[in-house]
Order: C-alpha cells, then sequence, then structure tokens
C-alpha cells in the first residue's frame, strides 16, 4: 500500500510532465492545422487538371455532406442513414427558386435552405419520437417518400428527365474556374459549418445532447429537454446539409431524382463520419476526403462494374470491426499512450485508496462520538476498500 | 419544516405537501404493475418505499418521475399536479432521482458526468461554454462531498461501480432537488459504501432535502427512515415509522407469506 509521503512527488512530477505532453500534442495539433490548410486552400493551383480538380470539388462537397450529418448523427448519436432528404431538397429548393421564380442563384441558395429547415421540423417531430433501429427506418423512410414525389411530380421537378440549373458564374466562366470557385465556396461552407459545430460542442447545449447520446432517459432525469434540444441540432443538420446540396446543384448544374434521393449518398455520409470519428471535429471531413477519393479511385478503374460498391462495403465493415470509433479518437488514444501514464486505473486506485483510507479514519471518529461501536466496521471497510480496489483495477 | 411523525399514511393539513399520488395506476398488458396506488410522502423526511421484487416499486418511481406514463391516477409535488409531465420538467420542478441499476454516461469524464446536470437559465446561457468555473467548483465540491474528486478526469466507464454510484448521486445533486428519489442505493455496493451512503443521506436530509428511497436493504431502511411505505402487488398496505412497519401482521405476510 502507498503511503502519502511516496505517492506525492510522484504525482507532481507525473502532473508536470502530462502537463509539457499536452503543450507538445497543442502544438503539433495547430502546425498540422496549419499545414492541412495550406494545402487546401492550394489545392486548386496544384492540380494537375481540371479532372482532377473536380474530384476535389467532389470531395469537398462530401465533406460538406458529412460535416452537416454529423450535427445529429455525432451529437446525439441518431444514426441516420436518409440524410440524403435533405441535400436533395436543398438542391431541389436551390433550383426551382433560381429556374421558377428567377431569383439570385446565392439568394435562392441560402433561402432554399432556410425552406428545408423549416420542412426539417415537422420531420424531425416526427422522426425523433423513435430511436435507435426505427429512427434509422423512419430516415430511410423519408428520402424515399422523397423520391417517388420528385419522380412522379415531373411538373414540378422533371422528373427523371432532370432538372438543368443554370450556371450561376455565366457562360463566359469556363470550366476549370468554375470548380476553382466551387472548390472554395464548399471549403468556406465546411468551415463554417465546423465552427458551428464546434461552438455547439463547447456550449451547455452541447454538453444535453452528447448525454443524450450516451443515455437519453438520464439526461432527461437530470433536467436536459431532450426532445427540445434534438429537435433543433436535427434542423440545424437539415439546414447545413441542404446548403451543400444546393451547392452542389449549382455546380453539377443537372438534377435527378434517383441521384438526388439516394440511399446511397445518405450511407457515404454515415460511412465517412464514423471512419473519420463522430465523436470529433474533424472526423467527418478526414473520412470525406479518405472515402471521396476512394470512390473516385474506384470508379475511374473500375468504372464499368459496381466495384465501387463493393469496396465501399468492404469499408464500412472494417470501420465497424476494427475502429468502432473512427480514425481521429484511435489516433487521439494511440497518442495519449505516448505520454505519461498519468491515466491509468492503478495510479487513480492508489489515490482512491488513499483518499479512502482518511475517509475512513474521519468517519471512524465520527462514528466514535457519536459513541456507535466503531471497531468492527473499522476492521469491515479495510477490507471491502482493498475489495473495491481490485475490482476497479480489473475493469 | 415542522412535520410530526404520523402514525399512519395520512394528507394532514399542517404537513407541508411534499410528494403524493393519488388512485395511481399502471398496467403492461394484464399486469397490474402499479394498481390504485395513493401515497403521501413526508416533506421534508427520509421516506423508504419497501416491498416484495415485482411489487412495483421501480414502475411506481417511474410514473412519478415521468418515465413511464401513468394509465390514470394524480402526481402532485408541492400541491401542484405533475401527472404526465415529461421527465425533464418533472426534474426542474425539483425532484431528482438516481437509477436502479445506476446509470452514468459511460464515455464522459467523471466532471462532464456532474455538468450534465447544470441548470440552464434562458437561451444565452445554454449557448455559451459548458466548463463555468463557479459551475465547475460546485461539481468539484460536490465530488469531494461523495468522495471521488481525485476520479475527475477519468472516463465515467473506467471507474468502479461503488464510484460510479456515487457519481450518479453527484450528478443528481448537481440539479439541486428538493427532493431525492434513489432507486435501490445500497444494492450490490459493499457495505463500507452503504454506510457512506447512508451518511450522506443523512447529512442532506438535515440540510433540508426530502427522500424517497427504494430499497431491500432493511437495515439501512430501518435505520434510516423516518417514515416506511410497504408495497405489495401494486399497492401501498401499510406506512408508517420503521418500528410501526416492522409489527405490521400485513407486512409480514407480504413478505414472509405467513
Amino acid at each position: 500500500m502507498p503511503s502519502v509521503s511516496d505517492t506525492r512527488p510522484d504525482r507532481a512530477a507525473l502532473a508536470a510532465r502530462q502537463t509539457r505532453f499536452d503543450r507538445v500534442v497543442r502544438v503539433v495539433k495547430v502546425a498540422a492545422l496549419l499545414v492541412v490548410a495550406v494545402l487546401v486552400l492550394s489545392f486548386p493551383a496544384t492540380a494537375a487538371n481540371p479532372f482532377i480538380l473536380s474530384v476535389g470539388v467532389i470531395i469537398a462537397s462530401y465533406a460538406a455532406f458529412a460535416v452537416g450529418w454529423n450535427f445529429v448523427g455525432g451529437f446525439t448519436g441518431y444514426i441516420s442513414l436518409g440524410h440524403a432528404a435533405y441535400s436533395g431538397m436543398g438542391g431541389y429548393a436551390t433550383a426551382l427558386l433560381i429556374t421558377r421564380l428567377e431569383w439570385n442563384p446565392w439568394v435562392s441558395l441560402v433561402l432554399g435552405a432556410v425552406l428545408v429547415a423549416v420542412v426539417a421540423v415537422p420531420i424531425g417531430i416526427a422522426s425523433l419520437r423513435v430511436r435507435g433501429a426505427s429512427f434509422v427506418i423512419v430516415s430511410i423512410a423519408v428520402v424515399l417518400i422523397l423520391l417517388l414525389v420528385s419522380q412522379s411530380w415531373a411538373g414540378l421537378t422533371n422528373g427523371s428527365n432532370g432538372l438543368r440549373v443554370p450556371r450561376p458564374f455565366g457562360p463566359e466562366v469556363l470550366r476549370p474556374e468554375q470548380h476553382q470557385r466551387f472548390f472554395y465556396l464548399f471549403v468556406a461552407l465546411i468551415a463554417v459549418a465546423l465552427l458551428v459545430w464546434w461552438l455547439i460542442d463547447r456550449s451547455r447545449f452541447g454538453m444535453g445532447l452528447k448525454a443524450i447520446r450516451e443515455d437519453e432517459d438520464k439526461a432527461q432525469s437530470l433536467g436536459v429537454p431532450t426532445f427540445a434540444y434534438k429537435l433543433v441540432v436535427f434542423v440545424v443538420s437539415a439546414f447545413f446539409t441542404a446548403m451543400a446540396g444546393g451547392l452542389y446543384a449549382l455546380w453539377f448544374g443537372n438534377l435527378d431524382p434517383v441521384f438526388q434521393f439516394s440511399i446511397l449518398v445518405g450511407s457515404y455520409m454515415v460511412l465517412m463520419s464514423l471512419l473519420g470519428g463522430i465523436r470529433s471535429l474533424f472526423g467527418p471531413v478526414l473520412g470525406a476526403v479518405i472515402v471521396g477519393y476512394a470512390l473516385e479511385f474506384f470508379k475511374v478503374n473500375f468504372g464499368d462494374t459496381q466495384f465501387h460498391l463493393v469496396a465501399l462495403g468492404l469499408m464500412l465493415a472494417l470501420v465497424v470491426l476494427f475502429m468502432p470509433d473512427g480514425i481521429i479518437p484511435a489516433v487521439a488514444a494511440g497518442v495519449k499512450r505516448l505520454g505519461p501514464q498519468a491515466g491509468s486505473i492503478r495510479e487513480m486506485s492508489a489515490a482512491d485508496l488513499l483518499e479512502d483510507n482518511r475517509r475512513r479514519d474521519r468517519e471512524a471518529q465520527e462514528r466514535a462520538s457519536r459513541t456507535e461501536p466503531a471497531t468492527s466496521q473499522a476492521e469491515d471497510d479495510d477490507t471491502t476498500t482493498e475489495r473495491e480496489h481490485v475490482g476497479g483495477s480489473a475493469r | 419544516m415542522t412535520a410530526t411523525r404520523h402514525e399512519t399514511q395520512t394528507r394532514d393539513v399542517d404537513v407541508e405537501p411534499g410528494l403524493a399520488t393519488v388512485g395511481l395506476s399502471k398496467s403492461f398488458g394484464g399486469v397490474r404493475a402499479v394498481d390504485d396506488a395513493t401515497v403521501t410522502f413526508q416533506h421534508g423526511k427520509i421516506n423508504a418505499l419497501i416491498g416484495p421484487n415485482g411489487s412495483g416499486k421501480t414502475t411506481f418511481f417511474n410514473c412519478v418521475t415521468g418515465m413511464i406514463r401513468p394509465d390514470s391516477g394524480e402526481v402532485t409535488y408541492r400541491g401542484r399536479p405533475i401527472t404526465r409531465k415529461s421527465p425533464n420538467r418533472i426534474a426542474a420542478a425539483g425532484i431528482g432521482r438516481s437509477f436502479q441499476l445506476c446509470r452514468i454516461f459511460p464515455r464522459m469524464t467523471v466532471l462532464e458526468n456532474m455538468l450534465v446536470g447544470v441548470k440552464p437559465e434562458g437561451l444565452a446561457h445554454r449557448l455559451r461554454g459548458s466548463r463555468h468555473a463557479a459551475d465547475i467548483d460546485r461539481a468539484r465540491e460536490l465530488l469531494r462531498r461523495v468522495g471521488i474528486d481525485h476520479l475527475e478526469h477519468a472516463e465515467a466507464r473506467d471507474i468502479s461501480y461503488g464510484q460510479q454510484k456515487l457519481l450518479e448521486l453527484a450528478g443528481v445533486l448537481m440539479v439541486e432537488p428538493e427532493t431525492i428519489m434513489l432507486d435501490e442505493p445500497a444494492g450490490g455496493v459493499n457495505p463500507a459504501l452503504i454506510g457512506r451512503i447512508g451518511t450522506l443521506v443523512r447529512e442532506l436530509n438535515a440540510e433540508g432535502r426530502t427522500f424517497v428511497i427504494v430499497e431491500h436493504n432493511m437495515e439501512m431502511v430501518m435505520s434510516l427512515s423516518d417514515h416506511v411505505v410497504v408495497f405489495d402487488r401494486g399497492r401501498p398496505i401499510a406506512a408508517g415509522t420503521p418500528d410501526e412497519v416492522q409489527g405490521d401482521p400485513r407486512v409480514l405476510e407480504a413478505y414472509l407469506g405467513v
């Protein structure tokens, strides 16, 4: 049993080492972020040809979708497989406001996303009543309903013939130039979405949402208005996903219900976020870069086949099996292991034991002062504390 | 708080009204888990709810705290109806609770677990940072009080079951409830810890908090509580001081089947 005198200096030294290690980690993080930012911003200038540039835009759009999805998936743990509903509606809302009402494309983009957010309120009220697998099924149902409606209502959406969206920059801006501009627009959208995610993450609202992810009933019993919180974050998620969908519509220039309201697109968002790590800010972005690149790679090399789908399925299976928390949390855990082992259970249990000893003394004194028989109880304490200590280490 | 000990379960006007139910019922399929239960708990006291397994104590708890919607009947707290309100509303009304099998947020740190229970005051407060110094100080104070302040940075899933129980209690205290409902606080913990929890309950009660405790550990119930309500088959069959209840033939019948 460690005594006070030999644990104290150890702990102080450990704490100092931990602080130093944390500082190094923080510097490395900031440096990595700067390097990534420079790489991302210089990508259009360094891209070898317009095709590579267009792949970059696609990956950026995936990242925007995944970050939008992660407002619901990451904070509340509600896995929506049907988030294509919001990207698709965002695309159609933007396109229809431009073509039917002849509004400015950028006004249409923002107002289209606002409209989708409004529509997401009743959908959220209906679907957030159920949890787990039921929520997944409802989310799929929503996207399938929208697919059928948009296919059948050809008078509005042009159905399977596709809806053409005029180019926002006019015909004089050539393709590569357009790719470049859209790449930056997507990056800007991602940056804003990440900022909002970060702000929520550090707020009390975010703490409530994360509590919902962990144990919804428990959160509610502690006074967290779970339903209102879920609904708000669901609407925020729909808004950002719709913005990404609208931007995609402006870039791609043609909308077909089969691709807009596709379960596959929703699954991409889930896979990307899970791969990168839904609990982390940059997880969905990292996941989108990896999955997006892989998808494009398989499409280019095995384009005639459905091999890219097989690869996608394999990736999803591997992630769920070996990295259920995603890459970023796995790496973070690895980095933590490099640092001083302050967080080990053993250390805590020793401190715990110390604390227990002190308390036991105090309680024994209290008991003695209340003239209760203290001796047998104190002995009992000793053995049980030991047992608890062992139990703690075994976990 | 001038409530005196009551001979039987009554609803006297001189007692400050606390938590009470009238004709509360809840069925699951054909099973009447709670059956026309009319119970009055003594405000400001330590109340115990005992009864054989399956007598409907936990369902009663869940109906009172809004986790389950009762089929019929009323729940009132401090004279106001709280029947069928959502659990978060009931928590906001001043009733905190723990769960039978100890529920904490396993992937949050001990400190974060505590911060979930910070009472939000308006929209701006919700959107501000969750790590307010005042809240953290209060959380640490409560953790120190239950004796797990040295674990604040540990993930809640990594600490022992007994420590999780203490964390759950501290987390409930963070909401500053007037009335605390504990579902089997002594279940699955060692005797030393039972003693510690008992001491805490007594201290918190002395500070003015009302307790309603579901418990099977008779030693704890009898030594701790001022008022005992005995449940059998979904309804109260006896109520009174520990001594009265222990001698009640109906209670002996329910427990021992004599």
